[in-house]
């Protein structure tokens, strides 16, 4: 049976939520790891867990200001993620290699998209895209009808280019995680084969904390994080 | 006149029994858990996956999908329960998405996760327990 992971979850501070009942939950749904990447302006939760990774989503408004954050927070965490939406900082955090996961490039609403370039550059840095699905589940009619357009379309360039893609559930508190198989039931509503969405959820995200698709150079991971026994990292 | 209605409800009764096995819809019964912050009665939850069915996957969709809801059973301790719902034996996974695309319910958050899935009531009852 494949490990499952959820890279991005949001806990105290940011949230009412602490982290724990959030693992809890994770766990209990059938999850081996969730890693809690809060919005660095807000930064703070460390838990003192196994099975629970580190990590911090870079929320930039501008590219030298994501630069900058990324060059501070690199090698710190286990899951590097950056804020996407806006098509300048999708650009520039695909470029970087030192970027483990693109956030909803298309944005929590609306805003930016990928296309075949950041798709091919996508694949060369190894930064993952994320099928952000709680994206699907809080929106209805109309407004949902176009996120699924976008990620279908996400989806078609990820597969030509084989660039890593996970799915997350985006999670702020306990009734927004949904169980792997229903992952994988909401990743069939924008075309994702069942193969390819169980990879999605326990493969890449593997390989995300692993740093597989990184350059030996460049690899900074964590003494720490251990998938086997996986320990207290941070 | 008597008689004659006597014989169509004999002939829908008839018809209501008798169909025969091979021709019987195949049907699979999900066994589901829901947590939410707070206590969500019968019609609420039902209401809300028919909506999720019918803004998912339209009217068509919906009535190919055949759901019932069989069992509602509210847990004593805390604000979450489990029940079973019938669904058409190939539309288990459209089912189970639209269960997942459900988020609130009267304005209080709900998570539904399907536990397991049967074939028949008997077996479901069992992994309800």
């Amino acid at each position: 049976m494949s490990k499952f992971f959820d890279l991005n979850v949001h806990a105290y501070p940011e949230t009412e939520v602490p982290a724990e009942e959030l693992l809890r939950a994770a766990k209990r749904y059938g999850y081996t790891g969730i890693a809690i990447t809060n919005h660095d302006d807000t930064v703070g939760s460390e838990l003192k867990s196994n099975f629970c990774f580190s990590g911090i989503e870079i929320r930039a408004n501008s590219v030298e200001n994501l630069k900058r954050r990324i060059k501070l927070y690199h090698g710190k965490v286990a899951v590097l993620a950056v804020h996407g939406g806006n098509d300048k900082i999708n650009r520039a955090a695909l470029e970087d290699h030192r970027v483990d996961v693109l956030a909803h490039p298309s944005g929590e609403k609306r805003g930016g998209a990928l296309n075949h370039v950041l798709a091919k550059l996508a694949a060369k840095n190894g930064v993952a895209i994320e099928f952000n699905l709680n994206a699907i589940i809080n929106s209805r009619k109309g407004e949902r009808a176009r996120v699924l357009l976008k990620m279908r379309s996400h989806l078609k360039l990820v597969r030509k280019y084989k660039a890593p893609m996970i799915l997350t559930s985006n999670a702020c508190s306990i009734y927004d995680l949904r169980a792997p198989r229903e992952m994988i039931a909401l990743a069939s509503l924008f075309g994702m084969e069942r193969e390819e969405a169980t990879s999605a959820l326990s493969d890449f995200p593997q390989g995300i904390l692993e740093k597989r698709w990184k350059k030996e150079n460049d690899v900074v991971v964590l003494k720490n994080v251990n998938l086997e026994s996986p320990r207290k990292s941070v | 006149m008597c008689k004659i209605q006597n014989r169509f409800l004999f002939s829908i009764f008839y018809f209501a029994v008798l169909i025969p096995p091979s021709l019987r819809d195949r049907r699979r019964y999900l066994v589901f858990e829901w947590i939410s912050e707070r206590v969500i009665d019968k019609w609420t939850l039902l209401s809300e996956i028919r909506d999720s069915i019918f803004s998912l996957y339209g009217d068509v969709g919906a009535s190919e999908s055949k759901i019932r809801l069989i069992e509602y059973a509210n847990a004593e301790d805390t604000d979450g329960g489990m029940g079973i719902l019938r669904c058409a034996h190939d539309k288990v996974e459209e089912v189970r998405a639209a269960l997942a695309c459900i988020h609130s319910a009267n304005e209080a958050r709900l998570s539904i996760r399907v536990i397991g899935i049967s074939g028949t009531i008997k077996g479901a009852t069992r992994l309800l327990r």
